[in-house]
C-alpha cells in the first residue's frame, strides 16, 4: 500500500481492489456514511476493550506505587514473599499437565480414529462432558470423591478394600494436576483425532504399496502429517494451564500452595497493588505471545498439507487380543474424566451433608431450595450470570458479525490490526486481563454487572470473530454481488444476502459465547463485588466456606444451562439450504 | 407469453444511437500485474459480444470494471452513452441496471428459487401481483416454471444455472454480463447450453458482453469475438474472421488449432490480396495476407502460414494453385469417430490434420495439398 491512502480511499468496495490513486470525485462518490459509521463504530469499540486495558496493564508494570517510572518494579514484584515458588508451581504444573495430556489424549485419539476397540464412543461423549465442565467444577466433584479423609473413594479403599490410610487426596498439587489434566486432556483429544479422520487414506496406501509395514507408516506418514495437529493443541493445553485460575485457587487454599494466577489475585485483594499484579501478570503474557507466534509461524508452516478425505475402512487397525486392553483404558478414562465426577456431583448436591452415608433417607432437596431462596446470595448470583451471558452473547455476536464482516470483506489498511487485536485477547490470560479491565474502568463502573460485562465480552469476542468470520468466508463474494446488481444497495445486500447466510454462524457463536460466560471465574473473581457475584464466584466462595453441598447444587446448576444451551447449536447447524460455494 | 419486449427498453431509435456500452483505454493493475492494460471498445445494442482468452487475460477483470465492482485506473467506461467508471468517478453497480450471470451461479441458497428471480424487482419495489406475473414468465423463458418453489440445494447445476440466468433477466435490463457461466457444467449439458443461450439472446435481443476461455463457446454465441491476451486485444471480429482470418500467431492458435509454416515471399499480388510462398518444407502455395501485411510484403522476404487441419488433404485438388504437393512423414495417428486426427512432420515441421481416411502411407511418407484459398499469413 502506497503512502498517499487518505481515510476515504482507505474503504474500498472490492477486496481486490489495491488501487491508491485518490481522486476527489471518486472518494466522494466512495462514501457510504452507514458503511463507515458501522465500521468506525466496531473498530472504536474493539480499541476500547482489547486495545486499552492491554496497554494500560502494561504501562502500571512499569511504575511504582506513586505513578513514578520504574523500571524495579518486576524485581520487587517478583521479591514478594512466596513469589518464587508461585512461578515454580506455575512452571511445573503446565509441564505436568500438558505431558499428561498427551499421554492421554494422544492414544485415546488413536484408538478412537483407528482401531476396533469397543466402547469408542464413549470416550468422545465423555471428553465432551469432561470438556464443558469447567475445573472449579471437578473440585468440588472431586473433593467429594477423594477428599483426604472423607472422600467416598478413600473410605471405600480403606473399609472395604483394606487399606490403612486413605490412599487419594485431592487437596494436594497431584490433586491439582490431575483435575487439570481432566479438564485439558480433551483439547489433544479432539484435535488429533479430527486430524486423523483428515488423513487421506490413500497416503498411507501409497506407503504400504511402496512396501512400508503398518508400524513404519504409521511412524513415518501418519504421524508426520498429524504433527501440527498435535503441536497447536499442546500450546493451548500450556496456555490452558499457565492462566488456570479455578482449581488453583479452589485447591491452593485449602493445600497452602500458590501459582501466578492466585498470586495476582492476592495482590489485587484490599489495598489493589495494580503495578504489583501488572507486573506478575507480564510473564504469562509474554509467554503467551511467544506460543502463539511460535503456532503462527512453526504450525502454520506445516500446515501446508492441508489434509481432506475421509477415514476408510482400510485405516482401521484390527487389534486382536489387545482390544479389550484398549477398551479397559477407555473405560478407566470414562469413568475417571465423566461418570465418576457427574455421578458424585449430582449426588453431592441432594446429600444431605458430606459425609454422611449414601442412603435414600440422606437424600434431601434442601441445598437447591436454599440456592433458589430470595434472601441467599445465591439467587442473585444465578440471575446475575444469566444477564451477564445473555448480555455478552449479544454483545459478542453482534461485534463478531461486524468485525468478521470488515476484516473478510472492506480491503483498508487496518485490517490485520483488527485480526492481530482480536486474537491478541484470545490468547491473553484473563487473570491479566481482568486486573488490565479493572485499571481501566473501575472508576467509571465499580462495582457494577457492566465492569464484568466489559470483561466477558473482550475476552470472549474472538470466539465469536472466528465462528462468524469463517461463516462470511465460506461465503463467495458473487452472492453479495449478485444483489447489487440486482439494484440492492450495500446496506440491503447486508440484510438480504450476508446477514441471512451467516445466521447459523451467529447462532452458534452466540450459543457458545453464553455457555462460556456461564462458568467465567477468574475475571469475576476479580471483578465481582458484594452486589455483583455471579455463579462461579458463588461456587468458590461455598467450597472456602466448607459448603461444599451448595457449590455441587449451584454446580449443577451451571452444567445443566450450559449443556441445555449448547443443545441450541443443532438447531443453528441443521442445514435446511444449500451447500455456500 | 413474451416476456421481452426490447424496444420499451431501449433508448428511442435516434440517428446515431449511442454504444449500449463503451470502453476507452481501459486499464487496471492488481497486485504488479496490468490486469488490462489499454482496452477500446464498443458494443452495439442487441449485440453479442464474446471476450475470449486464456485464463488470466483479464477479462474478469474487465467484466467487473463494467459490471462497477472495480474501479478503473484509467480510462472511462460508458453506458449508453453516459459516463460510468473512470479512475475518478463510479456508478455503483446498483445504478447501472445491468444482468449478471456468475460463474459460481452466486444463486442465494436461502431464498427459493422464485425469491431468486424476482429480488431484482422486490428492491425495485414492484407491486407483489407484478412481481408474481414478471417471475412466472421469466421462468418460464429459462424452462423453469415448475420448480419456482424449490431452493437452489435442491436443484441440478444446470437448473441452477438457469436460475441465475433468469435472474439477471428479471428486472430487464438491456446489457447482460456473463463470465464463464458454462465452465461448471458438464460437457454434454454445456454443449446443449451454448445454443441455447445463443436462441434465447437472439429472441429477446439483449445486448450481451460474455466471457469465455472455450473457443467453441464463444464461436457459437458471439456476433463478435473479441480475442484478448495479456491485458490487451489482439483481435475483434466475426467468429469467422477470428478463425479464417486470425491477425497474429496468438490468435490462429488460441482460436482453433493452427499448423504454422515457414517459407520466403516467391511473388506478390496486392490487387487480388494473395502472395505466392515457397515453403522451407518443400513445396509452394498462394496465401491471402491482410492489406496492411501485403503493403510492405515483397518477393525474398519471410512469411508465416496458417493453415488449419481440416484444410490439409490427401486428395489433389482439381486445381492445386502452384502446389505441387507437401512431402510429409507419419508420425502417429487417432481415430475420434466422425474423423481420423493425424501427426505428421513436414521436414521437421510439425503438422496435424484431420481426414475421412486413415491415409495410405507408402515408407511412412505420403504428399498433402491443401484446399485453394485456404493458407493465411499470419506474419
Ligand atoms: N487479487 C489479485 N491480486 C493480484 N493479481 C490478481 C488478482 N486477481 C487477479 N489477478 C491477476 O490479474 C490478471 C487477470 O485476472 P482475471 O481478470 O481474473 O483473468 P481471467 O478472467 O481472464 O482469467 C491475472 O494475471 C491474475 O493473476
Ligand atoms: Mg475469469
Amino acid at each position: 500500500m502506497g503512502g498517499g491512502m487518505s481515510s476515504a480511499t482507505l474503504f474500498t468496495e472490492d477486496p481486490r481492489n489495491v488501487s491508491d490513486s485518490p481522486a476527489l470525485l471518486q472518494r466522494l462518490s466512495g462514501i457510504q456514511p452507514v458503511k463507515l459509521l458501522v465500521i468506525g463504530f466496531a473498530i472504536v469499540v474493539l480499541l476500547a476493550l482489547i486495545a486499552y486495558p492491554l496497554a494500560l496493564l502494561i504501562g502500571y508494570s512499569l511504575i511504582d506505587a506513586q505513578g513514578n517510572l520504574a523500571f524495579d518494579t518486576f524485581e520487587k514484584a517478583f521479591n514478594r514473599r512466596g513469589m518464587w515458588a508461585a512461578t515454580v508451581n506455575s512452571t511445573v504444573l503446565v509441564g505436568l499437565v500438558t505431558a499428561g495430556a498427551c499421554a492421554l489424549g494422544i492414544p485415546l485419539a488413536w484408538i478412537v480414529a483407528r482401531t476396533d476397540a469397543p466402547g469408542k464412543i464413549l470416550v468422545t461423549l465423555a471428553a465432551g462432558i469432561s470438556f464443558v465442565i469447567p475445573s472449579f467444577i471437578s473440585v468440588v466433584s472431586w473433593i467429594f470423591l477423594a477428599a483426604p479423609n472423607s472422600g467416598y473413594l478413600n473410605k471405600l479403599a480403606v473399609e472395604y478394600l483394606g487399606f490403612t490410610q486413605a490412599p487419594f487426596n485431592i487437596m494436594s498439587f497431584g490433586g491439582l494436576v490431575f483435575i487439570e489434566i481432566i479438564g485439558v486432556y480433551p483439547l489433544v483429544f479432539f484435535a488429533v483425532s479430527a486430524a486423523l479422520h483428515n488423513v487421506d487414506a490413500s497416503n498411507e496406501q501409497a506407503a504400504r504399496v511402496l512396501g512400508a509395514g503398518r508400524l513404519r507408516t504409521t511412524l513415518t506418514i501418519t504421524l508426520p502429517l498429524v504433527r501440527p495437529a498435535i503441536l497447536s493443541a499442546i500450546i493451548l493445553v500450556m496456555l490452558d494451564a499457565l492462566s488456570s485460575f479455578g482449581a488453583p485457587a479452589a485447591i491452593g487454599t485449602m493445600a497452602n500452595f500458590s501459582v501466578i494466577t492466585t498470586k495476582i489475585y492476592d495482590l489485587l485483594k484490599f489495598p489493589p497493588q495494580f503495578n504489583y499484579a501488572a507486573a506478575v501478570a507480564m510473564p504469562i503474557m509474554v509467554v503467551t505471545a511467544v506460543s502463539l507466534l511460535i503456532q503462527k509461524y512453526a504450525v502454520r508452516a506445516e500446515n501446508f498439507r492441508t489434509l481432506t478425505g475421509k477415514a476408510s475402512s482400510e485405516q482401521i487397525t484390527t487389534l486382536g487380543r489387545w482390544r479389550w486392553l484398549a477398551a479397559g483404558f477407555c473405560i478407566v478414562v470414562v469413568f475417571a474424566t465423566a461418570v465418576l465426577p457427574v455421578g458424585a456431583l449430582l449426588l453431592l448436591s441432594v446429600l444431605s451433608s458430606f459425609g454422611a452415608d449414601i442412603t435414600l433417607s440422606n437424600l434431601v432437596t434442601k441445598h437447591y431450595a436454599l440456592i433458589f431462596d430470595a434472601d441467599f446470595v445465591a439467587r442473585g448470583s444465578i440471575i446475575n450470570s444469566l444477564l451477564l451471558a445473555l448480555a455478552t452473547a449479544t454483545v459478542c455476536a453482534g461485534l463478531g458479525l461486524v468485525l468478521g464482516w470488515v476484516v473478510e470483506r472492506v480491503k483498508f489498511i487496518g485490517r490485520e490490526a483488527i485480526t492481530f487485536l482480536v486474537m491478541i485477547a484470545y490468547g491473553f490470560p484473563s487473570i491479566a486481563y481482568a486486573v488490565g479491565i479493572l485499571m481501566g474502568y473501575v472508576n467509571l463502573f465499580y462495582g457494577t454487572l457492566t465492569l464484568i460485562l466489559i470483561a466477558y465480552a473482550g475476552k470472549l469476542l474472538p470466539i465469536a470473530f472466528v465462528l462468524v468470520r469463517n461463516g462470511i468466508q465460506q461465503l463467495s463474494t458473487d452472492l453479495e454481488e449478485a444483489a447489487r446488481i440486482s439494484g440492492a444497495g450495500w446496506l440491503r445486500s447486508v440484510r438480504d444476502v450476508t446477514f441471512p447466510l451467516v445466521r447459523g454462524a451467529v447462532g452458534v457463536a452466540w450459543v457458545l459465547v453464553f455457555s462460556l460466560s456461564l462458568r467465567e471465574l477468574s475475571m469475576s473473581a476479580i471483578l465481582s463485588q458484594a452486589d455483583t457475584q455471579v455463579m462461579p464466584t458463588v461456587v468458590i466462595q461455598f467450597i472456602e466456606d466448607g459448603a461444599i453441598e451448595l457449590a455441587a447444587a449451584l454446580s449443577v446448576v451451571i452444567v445443566t444451562v450450559s449443556l441445555s444451551i449448547l443443545g441450541l447449536i443443532r438447531f443453528f447447524s441443521r442445514k435446511k439450504t444449500a451447500v455456500v460455494s | 407469453m413474451n416476456f421481452y419486449s426490447p424496444a420499451a427498453h431501449i433508448l428511442p431509435a435516434v440517428e446515431a444511437q449511442p454504444a449500449r456500452l463503451e470502453l476507452r483505454d481501459l486499464r487496471k493493475k492488481l497486485g504488479d500485474t496490468a490486469a488490462v492494460n489499454g482496452i477500446d471498445l464498443k458494443v452495439a445494442p442487441g449485440e453479442s459480444v464474446v471476450l475470449l482468452g486464456p485464463s488470466g487475460c483479464g477479462k474478469t477483470t474487465t467484466l467487473r470494471m463494467v459490471a462497477g465492482f472495480l474501479q478503473p485506473e484509467g480510462g472511462e467506461i460508458h453506458l449508453d452513452g453516459k459516463l460510468a467508471s473512470s479512475a475518478s468517478f463510479a456508478l455503483p453497480p446498483e445504478k447501472r441496471h445491468l444482468g449478471m450471470v456468475f460463474q459460481t451461479y452466486a444463486v442465494w441458497p436461502h431464498k427459493t428459487v422464485a425469491d431468486n428471480v424476482g429480488y431484482g424487482l422486490v428492491v425495485a419495489g414492484k407491486k407483489r401481483a407484478e412481481i408474481d406475473r414478471e417471475v412466472a414468465a421469466v421462468l418460464e423463458l429459462v424452462q423453469l416454471g415448475d420448480l419456482a418453489k424449490r431452493y437452489p440445494s435442491e436443484l441440478s447445476g444446470g437448473q441452477q444455472q438457469r436460475v441465475a440466468l433468469a435472474r439477471a433477466l428479471a428486472t430487464k435490463p438491456t446489457l447482460l454480463l456473463l463470465d464463464e457461466p458454462l465452465s461448471n457444467l458438464d460437457a454434454s449439458l454445456r454443449q446443449e447450453m451454448r445454443f441455447e443461450l445463443r436462441a434465447l439472446q437472439k429472441r429477446i435481443g439483449i445486448t450481451t458482453l460474455y466471457v469465455t476461455h472455450d473457443q467453441d463457446e464463444a464461436l457459437v454465441l458471439a456476433d463478435r469475438v473479441v480475442v484478448m491476451n495479456k491485458g490487451r486485444i489482439e483481435q475483434v471480429g466475426t467468429p469467422e474472421q477470428v478463425y479464417r482470418t486470425p491477425a497474429s500467431r496468438f490468435v490462429g492458435n488460441f482460436v482453433g488449432t493452427a499448423n504454422l509454416l515457414e517459407g520466403t515471399i516467391v511473388t506478390v499480388d496486392r490487387a487480388a490480396g494473395r502472395v505466392s510462398v515457397a515453403l522451407d518444407a518443400g513445396d509452394i502455395t498462394t496465401a491471402r495476407a491482410s492489406a496492411g501485411w501485403l503493403a510492405t510484403a515483397a518477393p525474398g522476404k519471410r512469411a508465416t502460414l496458417l493453415l488449419r487441419p481440416e484444410d490439409i488433404r490427401f486428395d489433389r485438388p482439381e486445381k492445386p494453385d502452384q502446389q505441387t504437393g507437401l512431402d510429409v512423414r507419419f508420425v502417429s495417428a487417432a481415430f475420434l469417430g466422425s474423423r481420423y486426427e493425424l501427426q505428421l512432420t513436414a521436414k521437421d515441421t510439425p503438422l496435424r490434420m484431420q481426414s475421412r481416411t486413415p491415409g495410405s502411407f507408402t515408407d511412412g511418407r505420403v504428399r498433402l495439398w491443401f484446399r485453394p484459398d485456404s493458407a493465411w499469413v499470419v506474419a
